[in-house]
């Protein structure tokens, strides 16, 4: 009996499912799966969705054009300046963020005193699970008129050469650089989340070795941690930008929703295309106007596979620069 | 290699069958949550107020109090505008009939037009009006007008005017196509001749969102200017020409609105009469058409109904009621309607019984002095008599799977 036993387990197929491991990564896989289904149906059901704005405008839709208008009456539309309003806030708001994040990160992983550690990570954390509404409302009722409009006036007055801070701030604040400086707070929580965790992942050895080599505790994290860390750093500063791109309605409450204004100034008010979707969708009765904001969702779409192409290509170009750098 | 190709074969099976079981329980009808009939009359009035507990079917039972056989869930969806009047409705509807339950989402005109047109709900919202193209595409469709609205100009010009400011539709065109961009301006200044008016920018603030309030201002702006209406134009969305000035700014809702304007020295913008006065706005009084310098409330809207009575087309739509000529009427002034379907279907479990429910809600909604009560505390009104009986002639026409249907509008 023994013997029949230990025959059958020796079986191919018995063997593999023994211990479950075949079915396990049946599984796995199957679970992952979904998601590549997800995306694959999501996408091709906007593009079908989007068939008749591409149709009736085809490629002009996004060129850039002097005059351009979005125009649900006359159903003339022309996603050029919605798509600059996503670039400019969405790279605003990572420029400035990943910083910030960044030496947050630091201070939490490596100096933060033990008493400080767990209330700093608990804010950051708190300042991840507010919801976007209540950003939108802190927003317009609180930071836009006591921040955002001395701050808007003040590079109008000195920065007002560079085409970026071209124009005058609206009395109300509302405008791109609104857009930016909500989405900067709303992504640092996300960055510094992740980059603590990469920090915190390199081996101890790394650090001891360069100490013991002479190394301050300045040129250890700038010269050894950084760079060990970089792709992973680099991945965090991914999500941050993905969140930043397809953010709504935090957006769409301080950013003035101006759909023609083309300039990119961070003074003047914009629109995102996030935000001119969650504007206009509910209440799009004609056709033409519901396929051309479909068609805004499918170039979102494109505009992040892109990103996140360039960003698994720099992260490639990091790792190969640096071997033992693991994302 | 073929272990890897068996490996992803057997993974996509497990994907489908993963994806079919997820949509298994979705495709086959959700448990009905019956309410044991047990519960008493008095309670399922209690219980109208807590949405999740819905009275699908009704037990027979013969030994306690039953729920009044075939209770009934109607499904509406569409226009924001007149969303708060019938959520009011809706919750207080099962005190005249409990075995009604009414449901509205406010997902905007244009969704609640999909969604008649696809049959997923018994009636729609809208506060456009359906396109020919709309009516061939789906027969049997049914506008009707339920209540009237007032949108009124709020300012913002603390401290020089903080209490009364006069304006009429050819200063608003001048103002929202950015042509008057001074509040010193003579147009202004002509209206408000005592006014210390300060010689600063206007900022106009419109609508971000496609609205009905958007759509009822622009076809004012439209009919007092001609070059309005061929351009920009009227509608739930439109590209407003303040903005290629430089000075507009959208604001989402009428909260984004009314919150842009109080935070905004000099600014104007437009919201719904009931929003105005809730939050405290300063909003501006208006010259209509007869000359006259009019406030907003019921009873400049109800004149401006009574200006245009009942000249409704044959599809029971009017195109406007703004800009009347009346000596009293508010000239920003708007009809919202529901649609319907004229020949429904029965209902597999209660037959026709919904569409007689359905039917005799709105009879209710339309003629109950509580009902009215509740709209014009809101700052809307309800019909006035002449429209009121098209609307009644018209849905007493309505048939269930042909046949006529014993509601109190075809009793009436």
């Amino acid at each position: 009996m023994a013997v029949s036993m230990s025959k059958k387990r020796s079986g191919p197929v018995a063997r593999a499912l023994q211990h479950g491991d075949v079915p396990w990564s049946f599984i796995l896989i199957a679970m992952s799966g979904i998601v590549l289904v997800l995306v694959v149906l999501i996408g091709l059901s906007i593009w079908q969705g989007s068939a008749l704005s591409r149709q009736t405008f085809g490629l002009s839709f996004i060129m850039p054009n002097a005059d351009t208008s979005w125009d649900p009456i006359a159903e003339a539309f022309d996603a050029w300046p919605i798509i600059i309003g996503t670039l400019v806030t969405a790279l605003v708001a990572i420029i400035l963020a990943t910083p910030i994040s960044v030496f947050i990160a630091i201070f939490l992983a490596e100096l933060c005193p033990d008493r400080l550690r767990a209330p700093i990570n608990f804010m950051v954390e708190m300042l991840a699970a507010i919801p976007s509404v209540v950003f939108g409302m802190w927003g317009i009722f609180i930071f836009l008129p006591t921040v955002v409009k001395p701050l808007g006036d003040f590079l109008s007055s000195t920065l007002g050469f560079l085409p970026i801070f071209s124009g005058t701030m609206p009395a109300s604040g509302t405008s791109r650089l609104a857009a930016c400086l909500i989405l900067t707070i709303m992504i640092i929580p996300t960055i510094t989340a992740v980059t603590r965790d990469v920090l915190k992942a390199i081996p101890r050895a790394q650090r001891e070795a360069s100490l013991a080599l002479g190394a301050t505790r300045w040129e250890m994290i700038w010269q050894v941690l950084l760079p060990y860390g970089l792709s992973g750093i680099l991945g965090a500063v991914i999500l941050g930008l993905g969140r930043a791109l397809g953010e709504t309605m935090a957006v769409t409450m301080v950013i003035g929703n101006n759909t023609v204004e083309q300039s990119g100034s961070l003074l003047l008010p914009g629109a995102t295309l996030a935000s001119v979707i969650a504007n206009e969708f509910a209440e799009a009765v004609t056709k033409v106007h519901t396929s051309a904001l479909i068609e805004l969702g499918v170039i979102l779409f494109i505009m992040t596979l892109l990103l996140n192409i360039v960003a698994r290509f720099l992260v490639w170009r990091v790792a190969r620069r640096v071997p033992e750098a693991r994302a | 290699m073929p272990r890897s190709t068996r490996i992803s074969l057997i993974s996509l099976l497990i994907v489908v069958a993963v994806i079919a079981a997820a949509c298994a329980p979705a495709a086959a009808p959700a448990t009905p949550q019956v309410v044991e009939k047990q519960v008493p009359v008095e309670v399922t009035k209690i219980v109208a107020g807590t949405p999740e507990v819905v009275v699908v079917t009704a037990t027979p039972d013969a030994s306690k109090p039953a729920l009044p056989d075939g209770s009934v869930q109607l499904n509406g969806a569409g226009a924001t505008f007149p969303d708060p009047v019938y959520t009011e409705w809706r919750f207080a509807y099962p005190y005249v009939d409990p075995s009604v339950v009414i449901n509205y989402q406010a997902i905007g005109s244009g969704g609640g037009k999909k969604a008649i047109a696809d049959g997923t709900v018994d009636f729609a919202g809208s506060d456009s009006l359906l396109k020919d193209e709309e009516y061939a595409a789906t027969p049997g469709l049914q506008m009707f007008p339920t209540l009237a609205g007032a949108i009124v100009p709020v300012f913002n010009l603390a401290p020089e005017v903080t209490t009364t400011l006069v304006l009429d539709g050819p200063t608003l065109v001048g103002i929202y196509s950015g042509k008057i961009n001074k509040w010193n301006d003579p147009a202004i200044k002509a209206l408000n001749p005592d006014a210390n008016l300060p010689d600063k920018g206007i900022t106009a603030v419109h609508r971000s969102d496609g609205s009905g309030t958007t759509e009822a201002f622009t076809k004012y702006l439209a009919a007092v200017s001609e070059d309005w209406k061929t351009s920009p134009g009227a509608g739930s969305a439109i590209e407003w020409p303040v903005d290629k000035a430089g000075n507009g700014v959208g604001g989402k809702g009428n909260a984004g609105v009314a919150a842009a304007v109080q935070n905004t020295p000099y600014s104007i913008g437009y919201v719904e009469l009931s929003y105005a006065t809730a939050n405290k706005i300063a909003f501006a009084q208006m010259v209509n058409a007869a000359g006259k310098t009019v406030k907003a409330n019921a009873e400049s809207l109800a004149s401006a109904m009574a200006d245009f009575g009942d000249k409704f087309s044959d599809k029971l739509t009017i195109d406007r009621i703004s800009n009347g000529s009346g000596e009293k009427s508010w000239p920003i002034s708007t009809y919202t309607y529901l649609i319907t379907k004229m020949d429904q279907k029965s209902d597999p479990q209660l037959g026709c019984a919904k569409t007689e429910k359905f039917l005799n809600f709105v009879h209710w909604a339309l003629t109950d002095a509580g009902a009215a009560k509740r709209a014009a505390d809101l700052g809307y009104a309800t019909l006035p008599e002449a429209v009121r009986a098209k609307v009644f002639d018209t849905l007493a026409k309505v048939t269930c799977d042909g046949q006529p249907v014993g509601s109190d509008i075809s009793m009436k």
